[in-house]
Formats: structure tokens, C-alpha cells, sequence
């Protein structure tokens, strides 16, 4: 596990040097703009697995009631509001070089917008309750009761019938339309992300953990 | 089916009914009324917000004079937003006040947590009807908007008023405990409504621009009986100690 | 004489964000009057909470059986009585309608006749029936929380400082009901007053470690 940890930050060094160096931009985006693909999208698939992680660690901490199954739903949910937000910014910072505004309230923009708001919810929430155990399940109920609910989401923003947002990975042709290059710094770059978001959640629920022990000797 | 009723209480006669559901919600939802017809807080406070509300952006807006094409989006986003505020200002009393007033203990040691949420959830489908008794005429009069489709709207509001019941329902359990409670509400319930309140505005567009709003409605329906599946079975885990 | 429901408590302990309350307590209720001692803030009320189902230990479980067999939701609610100086009533509501309405959502309603007749053994007068809650003096409403705690006709009591408030006459009414359910059930009497633990047939010392004295 460790060897993994150590091994992190040259491969994400190499993987945003591969960004910038290796693939060519691709056509249709203006200067080396689709770069961005390489780090939007897996922050958003990214603040997308913190949700699902925080779901199914909740639903453990309802069954299970132990505490640490609480703080990795926690700590999901403080990361992925972190990835979530690099979303915003860099599907913003995207946009505005594409067609000149920061925002378009493109219904995918909206989605992660809301997304946002539901991670920052949780937390108030968390903030608002002072006995341990009761926090921990009132978030768990929360998270699971957005785990029911927010998929609506998805339905919503497809009805729109035209969307600025560039065509997905997958398509309806479910070829992947990438250059070998692209493909593998973007897969790259993926794995990354998802090594990133694992490391970062392993430490900061370790660290809350930590604490909560501390208090209680 | 019958289940036993027991007329006369003979004491060390332990009786094996089983109350149904159905017992319980209408029982509750009718203890609400009645306490709430009888203290008269909750429901004035809400339908003057609606009012209030529905005066405030029929002044803004109706200066402006918009050509009647461009109306119906702005009408339906301000319908959609206006009960909103009104229902988060009222709904969330259903458990925020048993929580005050110490009465949560006896529905607590009483009723099952998924049947409390449940009659609690109908008083506040009935409390958003009056809502939206007020509010909708008041569109048609002061902001001019004419629905084509009456049933598409009808059928709207009564869709979008009951998942906007059981969510605040539910997360009036969560936060009935907790600090800060009437912001907390609005935060916590803005992610979570949002899917349902960007389909209404949807499904009231196309209901007065004429046509019956087939497709969203479908997506509120599936919206709400998810959020109903959900907040039951959740109830007790919201609503324990 | 040994009760039909049965209340056990197997190593409960709670503990809110500091030091446990208490650990490691198992009780077996089967029959008489149990009595729960120690000062305020010793964990009475909590106790109590607990074996009433309204609260969940840190660890531990409490069952609740009858014939030896659990007794499933939601009759389980009922078959335990519980009274407690937390217990309110709606105050909107006559007493009468606090009764009916609770029968009705427990899917056990009752006739107004037998409601009143609750109301009247456990002290209660007549014009009581009919009155807002809101307007009952100290003394009231404590007799109102005995009606409720006995409102499904548990075997198994659970009162919490149940003569707070209470003249001589209402201890009166108390006592005859501690008697009668303990005739057919049992009792978990929680006090300060030693008064009020008189006539146990157990004791639960609680506070500093808890210990349970036959």
C-alpha cells in the first residue's frame, strides 16, 4: 500500500506533463483548450465516486453503527466537495474560452452546480448537530435520502434538447473517439484521480479517527 | 380487512390488533389539523408569506410589460419559487414544533417512525393545497397568466406539491433537532428539491403554453415515489433519539 | 405473580460524548416492582428511555418478549408503559382527543365512555376530560402522564418520577396502580424520593458505576 502512496505524486507529475506534451489538441477546440479533458473530467468522475462512497459508507455506518464507517462518509463528502468545485472551475475556465462566458447554465454545468450545493448541505447539516452519534445518523439518513432522490438529476438535465457541453467520452456509438495518445493520458489521468481521491480519503478519515480517539481518552 | 377493534379496555386483556397503516396516518394527519386549525400560527404565517411573496414579484414584474410570449418561463419559475419559500416556511413545523412543545416522545413511544412521517407528510400535502390555493389564482390575476392546459397545471401543481411535502416532511425529522433550524432547512432541502422543482417549471411551461406536459409529469411521478420510498424507509433513522 | 412480557437488558451502557452513564447493566423484569435509585443526572430518565425503546444504548440490547418469544414492532411500543417528567401531551387538545387520538393512531380506538373512565382512575375529574391540556395545573398533567404510560393496558411499567407534582391524593391513585400492574406484570419505578421505592421488590443502584442490588 505504501509503495502505491509514494509512487503517486511522480505518476501524477508525469501524467500532467503528458497532458501538456504528449496528445495534440484536438479538432473543433480553440488553441490547446481540449487539453482541459484531462483534468475535468476525472475531477468529475472523481466528485462523482466521492458521492457513491459516501452513500455506501453511510448505509454501512446505519447497519453497522461503527464510527469510522461515519468518518470515510465524511471525509468523501469534504473531498468531493473539493473535486467538485475544481469541476466548476475547470469546466468554467473551459468555457470561457470557448464562447467568451463563465457560465451558460448548460443543464450538465447545473447538475455539478447542484452537486456542489448537496456536499455543502451535508456538511452544514453535520455542523449543525452536536451529539456524535446523532450526527453521524442524521448525515448517514441525509446521504442516503440524496442517494434516492438526486439521480432525478440525471433525468432532468438530458431533456434539454441542445447542450453546449462537448460530446462525452462515451457516445451513442459507444466507441471511444480518441487518439491513442489522448486515450492513454486520459485513462491516465483517471487513474490518478482515483488514486488522488483514495489517498486523500484514507488520510483525512485516518486523521479524523485520530481525533475522535484522542478525545475519548 | 377488519381488524379487531377494541371497544372496551379490560385491563390484563392483552389485545393482538394490529393497526393498519392507514389508521395512523389519517389519525395523524388529522391531529395535526386540528391542533394547527385551533392554534392558528402555522397556517397564517404561510399563506400571509404567500401572499406577501406573490404581491412583491407581481409589482417587480409587472411594470415591465412583457410581451405574452416571453411570459409563461418567468411565471412558472416564480410560481415554482414562490411556493417554495412559503413551503419552507411552514412545512418544517411538522416536526420542529413537537420537538419544542415535548410531544415527540409520546408519538415516538406510540407509532412506528415510518407512519408518524406519513400522516405527517399528508398534513403538509394538504397545507401546500392551500398554499397553492392562494398562490395560483394569484398568478392568473396579478401576473396575467393563462394557463392553456388547466389539467396539465393541476396536475402539476398536485405532483410537485407532493414531493415537495414528503421531502420537507423528511427533512423536517433530520433537522427538528438541530441548531440553526430554520436555515438548515432551506439548505438541506434546496439540493435535494431542485431536480423536482426544475421538472415542475418544466411541466408548468408547457401547461400554459397549451399543451399537457406528458413527459415531466412522468419524471415527477417517478420523483415522487422514489423520495416516498426513500423518506419511509429512512423515517425511523431520522426520527430516533 | 410472573408477567406474560418479559423485559431483559443485556450489558447496556450510554455514554453521550463523555464518560458512559453506565456499563455493562443487565436487568431481567419479569414480575413485581423494581426500583431505580441515584441522584440527578445518575441516568435515571435515560434508563428509563432506553428499556422504553425511545432512546438506543451505545452498547447492549434491550428485548422485549412475550412467551419467550420478541414481540414485533409495533405491538412492541404498546406492550411497555412508559411515564417520564420529559412526557408531554398536546396542549391544543382536550385530554379526551390526547387519549382518543393516540388509541386511534395505534389502531386500538376506543369508545369516549372508556376514555373517561382512564381519565377518572387515574384522578382525574369528569370536566377534565374536555379541558385543553394547556390549561392543566402541575398536579394534572402528571395525572394525564400515569393515563398515558397505561393507555394499551401494558403488563410492564416503566415510570419515571411518577409522583412529581403529586398531592397525597394523587399518590394514592399511583400507588393503587403500581399495585394493580404489578399484579398482573411489573413495575420499574425510577426516584429520587425514597418514598416512591418503598415497597420494591429489587433495586438498581445507578451513578458512579452501576451496580444492580437484589
Amino acid at each position: 500500500m505504501k509503495i502505491l502512496k509514494l509512487l503517486l505524486l511522480p505518476y501524477m507529475a508525469a501524467v500532467v506533463a503528458a497532458a501538456f506534451l504528449w496528445p495534440e489538441p484536438a479538432k473543433g477546440f480553440i488553441g490547446e483548450s481540449s487539453r482541459i479533458v484531462f483534468f475535468h473530467v476525472p475531477c468529475a468522475w472523481t466528485s462523482s465516486l466521492a458521492f457513491v462512497v459516501a452513500a455506501a459508507y453511510s448505509l454501512a455506518y446505519l447497519v453497522k453503527r461503527n464510527p469510522w464507517h461515519d468518518e470515510v462518509a465524511h471525509s468523501a463528502v469534504k473531498i468531493g466537495l473539493l473535486f467538485g468545485v475544481l469541476t466548476l472551475i475547470t469546466g468554467s475556465l473551459f468555457a470561457s474560452i470557448m464562447w467568451g462566458t463563465w457560465w451558460n447554465w448548460d443543464p450538465r454545468e447545473s447538475s455539478y452546480l447542484l452537486l456542489v450545493f448537496l456536499y455543502a448541505a451535508y456538511l452544514f447539516l453535520r455542523a449543525a448537530v452536536d451529539d456524535p452519534e446523532r450526527r453521524a445518523r442524521i448525515a448517514a439518513a441525509y446521504a442516503l435520502f440524496a442517494a434516492v432522490v438526486m439521480p432525478f438529476l440525471v433525468f432532468v438535465a438530458p431533456r434539454v434538447t441542445a447542450s453546449l457541453h462537448p460530446q462525452t467520452v462515451i457516445n451513442p456509438q459507444g466507441k471511444i473517439l480518441m487518439d491513442t495518445p489522448t486515450r492513454a493520458v486520459f485513462f491516465g489521468a483517471l487513474a490518478g484521480f482515483s488514486g488522488l481521491f483514495l489517498w486523500l480519503l484514507s488520510l483525512d478519515a485516518r486523521a479524523t479517527r485520530a481525533s475522535r480517539l484522542e478525545r475519548a481518552r | 380487512m377488519r381488524r379487531k377493534t377494541e371497544l372496551s379496555a379490560t385491563p390484563g386483556r392483552v389485545d393482538q390488533a394490529h393497526g393498519s397503516v392507514l389508521d395512523a396516518v389519517l389519525a395523524i394527519a388529522l391531529k395535526d389539523a386540528t391542533a394547527e386549525l385551533r392554534r392558528r400560527t402555522a397556517v397564517v404565517a404561510v399563506l400571509f408569506f404567500a401572499a406577501t411573496a406573490l404581491a412583491l414579484v407581481s409589482f417587480a414584474i409587472g411594470p415591465f410589460g412583457l410581451p405574452p410570449d416571453d411570459r409563461p418561463p418567468v411565471q412558472a419559475a416564480l410560481l415554482w419559487i414562490i411556493l417554495f419559500f412559503a413551503a419552507a416556511t411552514g412545512l418544517p413545523r411538522a416536526f420542529a414544533h413537537e420537538e419544542e412543545t415535548g410531544t415527540a416522545l409520546a408519538l415516538r413511544k406510540t407509532l412506528p417512525a415510518g407512519r408518524v412521517l406519513a400522516g405527517k407528510a399528508l398534513f403538509n400535502f394538504v397545507l401546500f393545497l392551500a398554499i397553492a390555493a392562494v398562490t395560483v389564482p394569484g398568478f392568473a390575476v396579478l401576473l396575467e397568466a393563462r394557463a392553456g392546459s388547466a389539467a396539465g397545471l393541476a396536475a402539476t401543481v398536485l405532483a410537485g406539491g407532493y414531493g415537495l411535502a414528503v421531502v420537507s416532511t423528511f427533512l423536517s425529522a433530520l433537522s427538528a433537532r438541530a441548531g440553526q433550524r430554520h436555515v438548515l432547512f432551506v439548505l438541506i432541502a434546496f439540493p435535494l428539491l431542485s431536480p423536482l422543482l426544475l421538472t415542475a417549471i418544466q411541466a408548468t411551461l408547457e401547461a400554459l403554453r397549451g399543451g399537457f406536459p406528458g413527459t415531466p409529469l412522468r419524471v415527477l411521478i417517478a420523483y415522487d415515489g422514489a423520495a416516498s420510498c426513500g423518506a419511509y424507509l429512512l423515517a425511523s433513522v431520522a426520527w430516533e433519539e | 405473580m410472573p408477567s406474560a412480557t418479559t423485559l431483559t437488558a443485556e450489558n447496556l451502557s450510554k455514554s453521550f460524548s463523555g464518560p458512559p452513564l453506565f456499563r455493562g447493566l443487565s436487568l431481567s423484569i419479569r414480575g413485581g416492582v423494581v426500583g431505580v435509585a441515584g441522584r440527578n443526572g445518575s441516568g435515571k430518565t435515560t434508563l428509563l428511555k432506553i428499556l422504553a425503546g425511545l432512546m438506543r444504548p451505545s452498547a447492549g440490547r434491550v428485548l422485549v418478549e412475550r412467551d419467550g418469544r420478541p414481540i414485533p414492532d409495533p405491538d412492541r411500543r404498546l406492550a411497555v408503559g412508559w411515564s417520564g417528567p420529559d412526557l408531554e401531551l398536546y396542549g391544543e387538545l382536550t385530554a379526551g382527543e390526547n387519549l382518543l387520538f393516540f388509541r386511534r393512531a395505534a389502531g386500538r380506538p376506543e369508545r369516549r365512555e372508556d376514555a373517561r373512565r382512564r381519565l377518572r382512575d387515574c384522578g382525574l375529574d369528569e370536566e377534565a376530560f374536555d379541558r385543553r391540556v394547556e390549561e392543566f395545573s402541575t398536579g394534572m398533567r402528571q395525572r394525564l402522564r400515569l393515563a398515558f404510560a397505561t393507555l394499551f393496558e401494558p403488563d410492564l411499567l416503566l415510570l419515571d418520577e411518577p409522583a412529581n407534582g403529586l398531592d397525597a391524593e394523587g399518590r394514592a391513585v399511583l400507588a393503587a396502580l403500581v399495585a394493580r400492574t404489578r399484579e398482573r406484570g411489573a413495575v420499574v419505578l425510577a426516584s429520587n424520593d425514597e418514598r416512591d421505592l418503598a415497597g420494591a421488590d429489587e433495586r438498581v443502584e445507578l451513578g458512579a458505576g452501576a451496580g444492580r442490588k437484589a
